[in-house]
């Protein structure tokens, strides 16, 4: 890491930005458990253990904002230093389009080219390699579970599988 | 008298050839996943969890309790002929374990790994068989206020032995917890932060998050960095350790199993901490320290008897209290509901078959281990060649396609992905996801006995400190998160805090 990469109170301080979405996740939790009914000690409520840790989620959430702020941390770009950070971006991508593609066009015409992607994406395998590979795996697992363990993938808008 | 004849029955149920079979399937698989960098018991425990709905109780829970003392074995293999641990218990051995592989004494390595394993393993087992009865008889009189008290020590002693931040650690496990509440309320019926989502009344599935969290996220990590492998190529010979090798390592083992087993029945505990303790003892107690991390086989032999020790006392607190120790637990335990069982004090007495058959299953899976692990290691030696480019993508569809099978329900991949991503982030800004697994799994329990103590007690919060093992589960919980405020405490927390992912 560089020498500017530890930082204080600056919106760079990766710290900083875990503490507060924890903050936030805590103050929903609240809300989330007053809305439930806290109930009494007695009786405790749906809501009552929700409250709770929404408040000590925030009580954790403050002591490490408090110390980001006073002993500082490493920026949010310092830790993608040195890595190959488009890589797991594309896969995030590839499989935020799997998901969409997925009930509607069903496994087998949205995972061959999920796989397709992800072969040539990561390290790039030779052509020779991903065709057969991205046809015959996902096949292959469709065939065990559909005719040995008799479980159905979704087979889409088209049915095929 | 009475024990023999329950090991004989156990034998009886793990001997029929459908639970030799998922033996042998769950110990394999634990190997591979052990040997194969990358991939831990827990990505392959969640994986196959759906799997074991296909047969009885005991033929799943066989096959998921042998991948988790198979990949123990496993991951010593990559430790000492790659210098990458196969999963997170073995990351000690490749200290000394790959600089006697450098040093053309990769056989004995593996040999002492191996046997030292079986050993602790062994001994583990006897322990169990013993202990498990007893503790179990004693805990038919614990409590809610008990159970509350015991699961709050679980999770603190798991987020003080947590990586990083102590604070980053506690969060997880409150998230955890809540995460743990979505659906709805066993006692009121009250949908909770469902979100209107149906798929969610029944709670978030623990096969998405766990898979989320540990399987994507670990692959996406892993292709941050090009994985370089540098394979020890020479043959590898003398698989059996010679009379100096034992001699050597007689005491490392025998105090490494103690050590391992006693830390692997603590809550929050485990193998990977039984490594490291075993390693800083042996350390400790050698007449030449400097011979450690120079080949010595000493720190090879001990970690691999205390992680494989640590396995199976780790079965004590599911078996007979019904609360998992660790995430690997956490899962097994999803196993057992699954099927309709409760793990706890009744069990062992109410389903002898399953407990005692599940106990004689692990002989046999070690035995198995000794011959999957000495006279075919060239097999595992030739699995570590194979490219990361193409076993990525194979991860990924399993884990898929291993979420959709757990519920056939295509929500359960949006969450898997969703946890996945999630699951990175966290690790790139230093949150752990073992202590939210952990409390994610605890959470429901944890609330239910909460409520049940309060409204037992009318209200009154003493319960909790007037009952004596409420009050000592309660009070070391209390210096465990004090201690690390204190300078000489966070230090010795920062020496055995470990990452125990994948």
């Amino acid at each position: 890491m560089s020498n500017d990469a530890n930082v204080k109170f600056r919106l760079s301080n990766s710290e900083l930005w875990g503490g507060l979405i924890g903050l936030a996740l805590g103050g929903f939790v609240i809300w989330s458990g007053v809305r439930l009914k806290l109930g009494t000690i007695n009786d405790p409520g749906s809501g009552y253990v929700l409250f709770y840790t929404g408040i000590l989620i925030c009580l954790f959430a403050l002591t490490i904002i408090v110390s980001a702020v006073t002993e500082g941390g490493p920026t949010l770009a310092s830790r993608w230093e040195n890595t190959r950070w488009s890589k797991p971006l594309l896969i995030i991508a590839c499989l935020t389009l799997f998901s969409f593609a997925l009930d509607t066009f069903g496994f087998l015409l949205s995972a061959i080219p999920l796989m397709v992607l992800l072969l040539r994406v990561i390290d790039p395998v030779r052509w020779s390699l991903t065709i057969p590979l991205s046809i015959m795996s996902p096949l292959g697992m469709w065939w065990v579970l559909k005719h040995l363990l008799g479980i159905q993938l979704p087979s889409g808008v088209f049915e095929i599988g | 008298m009475e024990t023999i004849l329950n090991v004989a029955h156990g034998f009886g149920v793990a001997l029929l050839p459908v639970n030799l079979l998922y033996c042998f399937i769950g110990v394999f698989i634990g190997t591979l996943v052990g040997v194969l960098p990358g991939i831990g018991p827990i990505s392959a425990m969640s994986l196959l969890l759906p799997v074991t709905l296909s047969g009885t109780p005991e033929s799943g829970i066989i096959m998921m309790a042998g991948i988790y003392y198979g990949s123990m074995y496993g991951g010593s293999t990559t430790s000492i002929l790659v210098n990458i641990p196969g999963e997170a218990a073995s990351v000690v051995t490749c200290i000394d374990g790959h600089e006697m592989a450098k040093q053309g004494r990769a056989g004995p390595a593996l040999g002492i790994s191996a046997f030292g394993s079986f050993i602790a393993g062994t001994f583990a087992l006897i322990a169990l068989m013993l202990v498990a009865p007893k503790l179990a008889s004693v805990a038919i009189a614990f409590g809610p206020a008990e159970y509350f008290s015991l699961m709050v020590l679980g999770l603190v002693v798991l987020t003080f032995l947590t990586q990083g931040s102590m604070a980053k650690a506690l969060l997880m496990a409150c998230i955890g917890v809540v995460l743990g509440l979505v659906g709805l309320d066993s006692i009121t019926a009250m949908p909770r932060l469902t979100f209107g989502r149906v798929e969610l009344i029944d709670g978030i599935g623990l096969v998405p998050v766990v898979m989320g969290l540990f399987g994507i996220a670990e692959v996406l990590l892993n292709t941050e960095q090009a994985i370089k492998r540098d394979v020890i190529n020479t043959k590898i010979t003398h698989l059996l350790p010679n009379k100096a090798d034992w001699k050597a390592s007689a005491g490392p083992v025998s105090r490494g199993t103690i050590l391992g087993f006693f830390l692997g029945i603590l809550p929050g505990g485990g193998a990977v901490v039984a490594s490291f303790a075993s390693y800083a003892l042996e350390k400790r107690l050698s007449k030449t320290p400097e011979r450690f991390g120079k080949g010595a086989i000493e720190g090879v032999a001990g970690p691999e008897s205390a992680n494989n020790a640590a396995a199976g006392g780790a079965f004590i607190p599911l078996m007979t209290l019904g609360i998992p120790p660790n995430v690997v637990m956490a899962l097994l335990l999803g196993a057992f509901v699954i099927h309709g069982l409760q793990p706890g004090p009744l069990m062992i007495t109410q389903n002898p078959g399953l407990f005692w058959g599940i106990v004689a299953s692990m002989y046999i899976g070690n035995l198995m281990l000794l011959v999957l692990n000495l006279p075919m290691i060239g097999m595992w030696v030739q699995l570590l060649k194979l490219p990361y480019n193409v076993l990525f993508p194979l991860i990924i569809l399993f884990t898929i396609i291993g979420v959709y099978c757990s519920s056939n329900n295509v929500f359960d991949v949006y969450v898997m992905i969703a946890f996945g991503v999630i699951g990175y982030f966290m690790r790139k800004l230093g949150y752990e996801p073992a202590p939210l697994v952990l409390a994610f799994v605890l959470g429901p329990m944890l609330e239910n006995n909460l409520r049940k103590s309060l409204i037992l007690s009318q209200g009154d919060l003493m319960t909790f400190v007037q009952r004596p093992i409420s009050a000592a589960c309660l009070a070391l919980a209390v210096v465990l998160l004090v201690g690390p405020l204190l300078p000489a405490l966070r230090k010795k927390r920062e020496m055995v805090a470990l990452d125990e992912g994948a």
